[in-house]
């Protein structure tokens, strides 16, 4: 008898939430969650000192991406910026069809150029859509919202020669 | 409690008449109608895609045989052709739940192969993220559950929002840490690859003394009510003698009076600082699942809030962060090693050859062994029991079939 | 203006023509209210879980149930190859037939029902005790064997609580001396209302009545035979588009119409403070109705023996008790022979 007084219990719970304030947003009109600085998801290859692009196709995150999604060629030529030759990429391919967001490449690049963006939403109408070339990189890149993760930046996190960061650690 | 190989068993085990699994069709007589129900791999409650083959005498099951494979994706296969820096990503994706153990299994088989220990801020991290992990585990575990008792409309679902209402939290909070909701890969090799942002113990901290309150108004609706007590009470009961031979773990085996916990008998990460107290019941019913998961919750709320009181400073990383696909090369040999998950012991077992990828990685899933036991234990149930034991021993169909 | 006037008059004394257009009114009245009761339940729900319910259409989604309603209207109608045709297609109709029969006997307003039958609680009651075989036929015809176990586990549950809910509706019954509703009412004219005088009898009588309504029109904690996360839907797994909508309809107007029982048997029907009348009638059917709504989407489910133990084994004794309590007080304090 008394779990049956108990039962009642369940109620006190029920009635109480009716006073909360909704958890759930009307997406996709309204966002009012905004997404942690480290939030990663989209890509962007960004520019380097000089305003050009940092890539040097030296193809570390397409060795190092789990999901085989990353396809770039690499070319030689002049900079226009230093007159200098340097490695640029002729095609940068990034399937997002396949990609699973891990930050590998981030992680590797040498040069600080692939960064992920905290873009929310990331919905297409096709699957070409979804699979990046270097045009829409680099307008990514111009849009800027990136993650707070850069390459030197975690490299900087994960140091074991790292002195004592307070609470910090994170990209410039 | 009496001692049996190294293991505290309750004092009264019987053991209980155990109902043949491999009994055939033709050889059982029923009392009423015998049916075969396909409990498929689509269905509302088979927590992921389990085939559950039943055969009923009216409503009583006196054969249940599970099919498993549904959700298999070839992880083992693809570990054999992935590197040490590209591997961890992989083993998110088994146990989707609480994917932190997963890799934690992986990471730490890496790091014995190698012989890196992961400095004592990362040890600390990691800590920190399996328990708010399990905390996280267990709310969807306890949401699902009652879902499966209520149904999608009725009072099981609202269980499951405030259920998930509270994960949320959690999941804010890893997201803060890491950047993703879920599938973090935040373990490498040799520690941590994030540090912790400014402010994040207090926010963490926030998120724990909400949940804390919470607890207490999902116990008002299920640890007392008649209804849910019907239905759990009784049900579902596991011998610990066939809890031990099947090898389950976590709440299953602590639900059914066998006092063992990876986390205080083989201390890993950083639980050798804190003094964790195993909840323990011998009913070994489904409320004394559920009551095992509940104590759990509050037992992760307090190590949590321990550690984060002494976050040790220092690195978090013990290898220098990898620049390329063949940074970490393992050395040959075979490592297993064994962690506490949610669900049991989940454990990682590799052989390698010296070449940049592994020989073989098997990965122990703790659901596999839960999912064996149900041609035990639905023996008796009617359909409704069934589908509560399912629910009860908390099987994750990613991690069984990887 | 007069003519139409006089028709109406004329409409009125009839009696039989008086109760067709009582009924119609009724039915469609009643049919809104259930669209009503189901836009309720959503926000309510919604509110219960910290979500707002329907938005979109209409002011706070009064328009929601309406776009269901349609968007079930344009369903491919279906019915499994091996399901037997007929008996599966004249299940829905026979279900709302049932439900909005129970309609007639049901008084909203002191003028009466649109057929004051002498044994009103008895009609009401054995109609939505014929809701047995549609439910039955439901599962059978599916030629399924998920949709066949909830109809056996229906079929049993709502035969054992008839009793209890028929016991406990006596208990009105035998207080006020008569089967026909508005003489219930009547009798608890004054504020005597059968809930609370006499004092127990009353009230316990009225939980028996409630929790067996719960167990007939298969709400929570005792839907087990559409149970959702075993059965996917139970005996009407099987039914799609206006199918199931009839069935959905179906069921929540059985829940109103049990409400409006409920509130004329032991709330005293259309009395309250102030003016009599179908206000009051309204407001204690919808409250009692929410009252459902907010134990649906509190409580979890029991088993399906569980939930005829304590028909069997609780409900129905005390409901004897109760109307053996009843006969006393008529006896010995009503002062009746």
């Amino acid at each position: 008898m008394g779990a049956w007084i108990d039962t009642l219990h369940a109620f006190s719970t029920t009635l109480r939430n009716v006073g909360r304030p909704r958890v759930t947003e009307k997406l996709p009109w309204k966002r009012l969650r905004v997404h942690p600085p480290r939030y990663r998801a989209g890509f962007a290859l960004t520019d380097d000192e000089h305003g050009e692009i940092a890539c040097i196709a030296c193809k570390a995150c397409e060795n190092v991406c789990p999901s085989q999604i990353i396809r770039i060629e690499a070319e030689r030529r002049d900079s226009p910026v230093t007159g200098k030759k340097r490695a640029y990429p002729a095609s940068f391919v990034l399937d997002m069809n396949a990609c699973i967001f891990c930050e590998l490449c981030v992680q590797v690049c040498p040069s600080d150029a692939i960064r992920m963006r905290t873009a929310w939403q990331l919905p297409g109408t096709s699957r070409e859509d979804q699979v990046l070339t270097l045009e829409r990189l680099r307008a990514h890149a111009r849009e800027g919202h990136f993650s707070e993760a850069t390459s030197s930046g975690l490299r900087a996190m994960q140091d074991p020669a790292r002195g004592t960061p307070g609470t910090g650690g994170g990209a410039p | 409690m009496v001692e049996v190989a190294g293991l505290r068993l309750p004092a009264a085990i019987t053991r209980r008449p155990r109902p043949n699994p491999y009994l055939r069709v033709e050889d059982y007589e029923p009392e009423a109608d015998a049916m075969a129900l396909n409990m498929g791999p689509q269905h509302p409650s088979t927590h992921g895609v389990l085939r559950l083959k039943l055969y009923l005498d009216g409503e009583i099951c006196f054969k249940a045989v599970p099919y498993v494979g549904y959700l298999h994706r070839g992880v083992e296969k693809l570990l054999e052709s992935r590197t040490a820096v590209q591997s961890v990503p992989y083993v998110d994706k088994n146990d989707y739940v609480s994917p932190l153990t997963g890799e934690l299994a992986l990471v730490m088989a890496y790091e014995a192969l190698l012989d890196v220990e992961p400095p004592p801020r990362a040890q600390v991290l990691r800590t920190i993220l399996m328990e708010l992990q399990r905390i996280a585990s267990h709310h969807l575990w306890l949401g699902t559950f009652c879902l499966d008792m209520g149904g999608a409309l009725g009072g099981g679902s609202s269980i499951f929002l405030y259920n998930f209402r509270e994960r949320e939290l959690i999941l804010d909070v890893l997201e803060e840490l890491t950047g993703q909701r879920m599938h973090y890969n935040a373990l490498a090799v040799g520690g941590n690859r994030h540090d912790v942002p400014p402010g994040w113990d207090v926010r963490v901290r926030a998120v724990l003394d909400r949940i804390e309150a919470r607890l207490v108004e999902y116990e008002a609706m299920t640890l007392e009510n008649h209804v849910f007590l019907s239905r759990t009470v009784g049900v579902g009961v596991l011998d610990p003698l066939l809890a031990l031979e099947a090898g389950v773990g976590g709440a299953n085996l602590r639900g059914s009076g066998v006092d063992h916990d990876l986390r205080r008998d083989a201390p890993y990460a950083a639980y050798g600082q804190v003094d964790v107290r195993i909840p323990v019941e011998t009913a070994g019913d489904c409320y004394a699942r559920y009551l095992v998961r509940m104590a759990e919750m509050r037992e992760a709320i307090r190590i949590v809030r321990l550690l984060l009181d002494g976050i040790p400073e220092g690195p978090i990383g013990a290898l220098k962060p990898p620049r390329n696909v063949n940074a970490i090369k393992l050395p040959p040999g075979e490592v297993y090693v064994g962690i506490e998950s949610p669900r049991g012991e989940l454990g990682t077992y590799v052989i390698s050859d010296g070449s940049p990828t592994p020989v073989r990685v098997k990965i122990r899933p703790p659901s596999l062994h839960a999912v064996s036991l149900l041609p035990y234990l639905c023996v008796g149930a009617t359909v409704s029991d069934i589908v509560i034991i399912l629910g009860s021993l908390d099987p994750i169909l990613g991690e069984v079939d990887r | 203006m007069s003519r139409i006037l006089d028709l109406l008059g004329t409409i009125w004394e009839i009696g039989w023509l008086r109760g067709l257009v009582v009924g119609f009114v009724t039915l469609g009245t009643v049919m809104l209210i259930a669209a009503f009761t189901i836009w309720f339940e959503r926000k309510w729900t919604g509110r219960m879980q910290n979500r707002p319910g329907p938005t979109e259409r209409g002011y706070a989604g009064w328009l929601q149930i309406f776009a269901d309603f349609f968007k079930l209207l344009q369903k491919e109608d279906l019915t499994p190859t091996a399901a037997d045709r007929r008996l599966f297609g004249i299940v829905p109709p026979i279900v709302v037939f049932i439900v909005l029969s129970s309609l007639a006997v049901v008084p909203y307003v002191p003028q009466g029902p649109a057929a004051d039958a002498s044994v009103g609680v008895l009609f009401a009651l054995a109609i939505s005790s014929l809701m047995v075989f549609p439910v039955w036929t439901a599962g059978w015809s599916s030629n399924n064997k998920w949709a066949l176990l909830g109809a056996m586990r229906a079929v049993a549950q709502s035969i054992s609580y008839e009793i209890p809910l028929v016991l406990s509706a006596l208990v009105p019954v035998v207080l006020a001396g008569s089967f026909r509703l508005t003489e219930i009412v009547e009798a608890q004219a004054g504020w005597r209302w059968f809930a609370f005088w006499p004092p127990g009898p009353g009230l316990v009588a009225f939980v028996l009545f409630y929790l067996a309504t719960l167990a007939e029109a298969n709400r929570i904690p005792f839907d087990i035979p559409e149970a959702e996360s075993e059965l996917v839907a139970g005996a009407t797994t099987e039914y799609g588009g206006m199918k199931f909508g009839m069935f959905y309809l179906g069921e929540y107007v059985h829940t109103f119409v049990a409400s409006s029982l409920a509130s004329l048997l032991f709330f005293g029907g259309w009395e309250g403070p102030g003016p009599d009348g179908l206000h009051w009638m309204l407001a204690k059917a919808l409250i009692l109705t929410g009252s459902v709504v907010h134990v649906r989407w509190t409580l979890v489910r029991y088993r399906s023996d569980q939930l005829l133990r304590l028909c069997w084994y609780y409900f129905v004794p005390a409901a004897l008790v109760l109307v053996f309590a009843a006969g006393l007080w008529r006896i010995f304090v009503g002062g009746v022979a």
